[in-house]
C-alpha cells in the first residue's frame, strides 16, 4: 500500500508532503502564539475556596464566550484567551508571591486580583511595580483603592453604596423602626460594612442599641442573640460570610429573636444561603453589587444581563450570583479595553481602562480617579418565597419590601 | 432571667462539646496520640447524616448508627494500616502523621463534596420550648441529651465490658496489660475506632445545628483540644466536665466581654490550666 502510494505520487511529491508536515506545525505554532494570557491567583483550596470556585466559574465563562466569538480583537488580529490559575490556598502572603510569579515566570499579559479586599490590597503593590493592569472582581473597601496606584481597577462600589439605600428604604417603608442592632464578624469587609451601617443608621436618627463583633470561627452566637432579644431592636443587621450567617439565622430562630427587618450581608445573595436556611431565609433583606434581575444591554461579549444569565445557566445549570457575574465582568471589561486600545501594550490598555465609560451586562462601567468603579447602582433585595427579589432601585424592582422576620 | 437564659444556652452548647471531645480524649489518653483527624471524622459524621436525610429521609438522630459504622470501619483501617506502625513513637511523630492524614482526608472531602456549606433542614422542624421566658430549641436539647446518653454508654462500655476493661488496662500500663494477655495492637485499633465512632455520632447530632463543610474540621478539633485540657485527659467524666464548663464559660464570656472575645477567653483558660493545673479539673485518674 505504502510503496504503491510512493510510486504513484513520486519522489518529489513525497518531498512536498514531508515539507508540508514540517511546515504545518510551524504555522499552527504561529497561530498558537496569538494568545492573550491573564493570570488569576485564587483561593482554590482552604477556607475561602467556595468563593474562589465562584471566581473560576465566572472567568471560565468569559474566556469561553470570548473564544467562541473568535477571540479578542487586537488591531486586525484575533487572540484566544487563556487564563492561568494559581492556587494561593486562602493564604494572603502566598497570593502576593503568586501574583509576582504569574508576571515574571508565566509572563501573563494582565492580571485578575486575588479574592476580597484584604488580598487584593496586598497583591496590588506587585502589579503596580511591574505596571500590569489588574482588575479586582471582589474588592469594595476604599482602603484598597486609596493607595495612589495607577494600575488597579475594581468593579465593586464602596461599602456605603450598600448601606445607604438600605437605610433609606427602611426609613421610608417601615416608620416604626427606631432601634438597630448590629452584629459583625471581626474581619476586614464584614466589619467595614457594619461600621458603614452604623454611620448610615445614625445619620437617619436610628438608635444603634447594640453593636458587637464576633470572632472568626465562633461556634455559638446564643449570648449575643439573647442580648439582642433583650434590647428589642426593630432592625437587626448581621454581617459575615455565608457560614456565619446561616448559623446566626438558625440560632435567631432557636432563641425566638425576631424583628420587623433583618438584614444580612454577605450571604443571602447566594443560592446556598436560601437552600441551607430554608424557611428561615424568608424576608431577610440584603444588598449586593449585582443581581440576576438587573437588566442592562451592554457592548460587551455577553451583550445583555439576560443573555449572560442564559449562558451561565446553560454552562453550570444554575443562576449566577454577583460573585460569578463580577468575575465574568472583569474579563469582559479587559476585552473591551484591549479591543479599544487595539494593542496588548500594558500602558495603553491601562489608559483605556482609566478613561472607559461603557455599558455592560454588569452595569455602567466607569472608574473613578482611584480606580474604583463609581457608576454602578447596587441593588437591594429580599428573599421572598425562597427567591431573591429586587426591591431597589425602582426601575428594576420586582417586589415591595415585606416587613416581619420571624 | 438573662443570666438563666445564658446559663441554659451554655449548658446546651456544653453537651454538644462533650460529645465532640470525648472520642478525642479517649484516643489521646489510651494511645497517647493527638488525633488531628478527629475534626474531619466529625465532619464525615455530619455528611453521613446529611445524605441519609436527603436521600433516604432518615432523621439525623436515627442515622447515628450509620455514621458510627462508617467511621468505625474507616478509623479501624487507618489505625491498623498506618498509625499502628508508629504508635509507640514519640507523640510528635504520631501527631505529624495524623496531621498529614488529615490534610489528605480533608482535601478528599473537599474534592468529593466541595467546600460549600450545607445544612440539614427538617421538613417538620422540632420547634422551640418556652419555659417561663427561657427559650430552648428542641433539636439542640435533644442533641444534648443524646450526646450525654452516648457519653454515658461509652462510660458503661469501658467499665462493664471485657473489651472496655482491656482498654482501661492498656491506658494504665501497656506492658502489664500485654503480660496479662491483652492484645495491645488490637486494643489500640479498637480504641481509635471507638473514638471515631463518638466523633461520627457527634457529627450526626450537630448536623441539625451547624452548617456542614470540610472546612469546619479545625473548629471542632480546637474545641476538643481545649476541653481535654480543661477536663483532664483520657476520661469520660473529664470530657463531660470540660465540655459543660467550656460551654458555660463561653456563654458568660460573650455576655461579659462581647462575643468577639468568647474564643479568646477559652484559649486564655487553656493557657492558665496548662500553667497551673495541667491535669485538668478531673485530674488523670483513668476509668476506674
Amino acid at each position: 500500500m505504502s510503496s504503491f502510494f510512493v510510486k504513484k505520487i513520486g519522489k518529489s511529491g513525497l518531498l512536498i508532503l514531508v515539507a508540508l508536515f514540517l511546515v504545518a506545525p510551524a504555522s499552527s505554532g504561529q497561530a498558537a502564539e496569538k494568545i492573550v494570557t491573564i493570570g488569576a491567583p485564587l483561593p482554590l483550596t482552604g477556607p475561602l475556596s467556595p468563593e474562589g470556585q465562584k471566581q473560576v466559574q465566572g472567568y471560565d465563562l468569559w474566556a469561553e464566550a470570548a473564544n467562541k466569538a473568535g477571540g479578542v480583537k487586537v488591531g486586525n488580529e484575533r487572540y484566544q484567551v487563556k487564563i492561568v490559575y494559581n492556587d494561593y490556598q486562602s493564604n494572603t502572603p502566598r497570593a502576593v508571591q503568586l501574583a509576582e510569579k504569574l508576571i515574571t515566570e508565566d509572563k501573563v499579559n494582565f492580571l485578575f486580583s486575588p479574592f476580597g479586599s484584604g488580598a487584593t490590597k496586598a497583591a496590588s503593590g506587585v502589579s503596580e511595580k511591574y505596571g500590569v493592569p489588574t482588575i479586582a472582581a471582589t474588592a469594595s473597601s476604599e482602603e484598597v483603592y486609596n493607595q495612589g496606584y495607577k494600575y488597579l481597577f475594581g468593579t465593586f462600589t464602596p461599602n456605603p453604596t450598600l448601606t445607604e439605600p438600605l437605610s433609606d428604604i427602611v426609613k421610608e417603608k417601615v416608620p416604626n423602626v427606631k432601634k438597630v442592632a448590629i452584629l459583625a464578624r471581626n474581619d476586614l469587609f464584614p466589619l467595614a460594612i457594619a461600621q458603614c451601617m452604623d454611620a448610615s443608621a445614625k445619620k437617619r436618627g436610628f438608635n444603634v442599641v447594640f453593636f458587637e463583633k464576633y470572632a472568626i470561627g465562633t461556634m455559638d452566637h446564643a449570648s449575643a442573640l439573647t442580648q439582642i432579644r433583650g434590647a428589642q431592636p426593630e432592625w437587626i443587621f448581621a454581617t459575615g460570610y455565608i457560614n456565619d450567617l446561616i448559623f446566626i439565622r438558625k440560632q435567631m430562630g432557636d432563641l425566638k429573636v425576631s424583628a420587623p427587618v433583618v438584614t444580612m450581608i454577605a450571604g443571602p445573595a447566594y443560592k446556598e444561603f436560601v437552600d441551607a436556611a430554608g424557611p428561615l431565609a424568608e424576608n431577610v433583606t440584603s444588598a449586593s453589587w449585582w443581581h440576576p434581575a438587573v437588566r442592562y444591554k451592554g457592548q460587551d461579549v455577553f451583550k445583555s444581563t439576560e443573555n449572560y444569565n442564559k449562558m451561565f445557566q446553560a454552562k453550570y445549570g444554575f443562576i449566577p450570583d454577583y460573585a460569578q457575574a463580577s468575575a465574568s465582568s472583569v474579563g469582559a471589561i479587559f476585552q473591551l479595553a484591549i479591543e479599544k486600545a487595539g494593542t496588548l501594550d500594558r500602558k495603553k490598555v491601562r489608559d483605556t481602562l482609566a478613561s472607559m465609560d461603557v455599558l455592560t451586562f454588569w452595569g455602567q462601567v466607569r472608574f473613578g480617579s482611584n480606580g474604583q468603579i463609581d457608576s454602578l447602582k447596587p441593588p437591594v433585595f429580599q428573599i421572598q418565597k425562597g427567591t431573591q427579589v429586587v426591591i431597589y432601585p425602582p426601575e428594576i424592582a420586582q417586589a415591595k419590601l415585606q416587613v416581619g422576620v420571624k | 432571667m438573662l443570666y438563666l437564659q445564658v446559663l441554659v444556652n451554655g449548658l446546651v452548647l456544653g453537651g454538644l462539646y462533650t460529645c465532640i471531645a470525648v472520642g478525642f480524649s479517649l484516643v489521646w489518653g489510651v494511645l497517647n496520640i493527638i488525633n488531628i483527624l478527629h475534626g474531619t471524622f466529625v465532619v464525615i459524621g455530619s455528611y453521613a447524616a446529611y445524605f441519609a436525610y436527603l436521600k433516604l429521609g432518615i432523621h439525623p438522630f436515627l442515622s447515628i448508627p450509620i455514621a458510627a459504622a462508617i467511621l468505625f470501619v474507616l478509623a479501624y483501617l487507618f489505625q491498623s494500616g498506618v498509625i499502628n506502625k508508629v504508635v509507640a513513637a514519640p507523640v510528635l511523630t504520631t501527631l505529624t502523621l495524623t496531621f498529614g492524614l488529615d490534610l489528605f482526608l480533608n482535601n478528599l472531602l473537599i474534592i468529593a463534596f466541595k467546600a460549600d456549606y450545607r445544612k440539614v433542614t427538617l421538613k417538620n422542624p422540632l420547634g422551640v420550648l418556652d419555659l417561663a421566658g427561657i427559650t430552648i430549641p428542641v433539636d439542640k436539647l435533644a442533641a444534648m441529651v443524646l450526646a450525654l446518653l452516648l457519653t454515658g454508654l461509652l462510660f458503661w462500655v469501658l467499665n462493664a465490658s471485657r473489651t472496655g476493661r482491656a482498654i482501661v488496662a492498656v491506658r494504665m500500663d501497656r506492658e502489664a496489660a500485654a503480660l496479662m494477655g491483652v492484645k495491645v495492637r488490637k486494643i489500640y485499633a479498637l480504641t481509635f475506632a471507638i473514638g471515631a465512632v463518638m466523633a461520627g455520632a457527634a457529627g450526626s447530632l450537630i448536623s441539625l445545628i451547624y452548617p456542614i463543610s470540610p472546612l469546619n474540621s479545625f473548629m471542632f478539633l480546637g474545641k476538643a483540644f481545649i476541653i481535654c485540657v480543661l477536663g483532664g485527659l483520657g476520661s469520660v467524666s473529664g470530657a463531660m466536665v470540660g465540655g459543660l464548663a467550656l460551654g458555660v464559660l463561653e456563654s458568660f464570656g460573650a455576655l461579659a466581654f462581647g462575643p468577639e472575645h468568647a474564643v479568646t477567653l477559652s484559649f486564655i483558660i487553656l493557657i492558665l490550666f496548662l500553667l497551673f493545673r495541667p491535669m485538668g479539673i478531673m485530674g488523670k485518674r483513668g476509668y476506674d
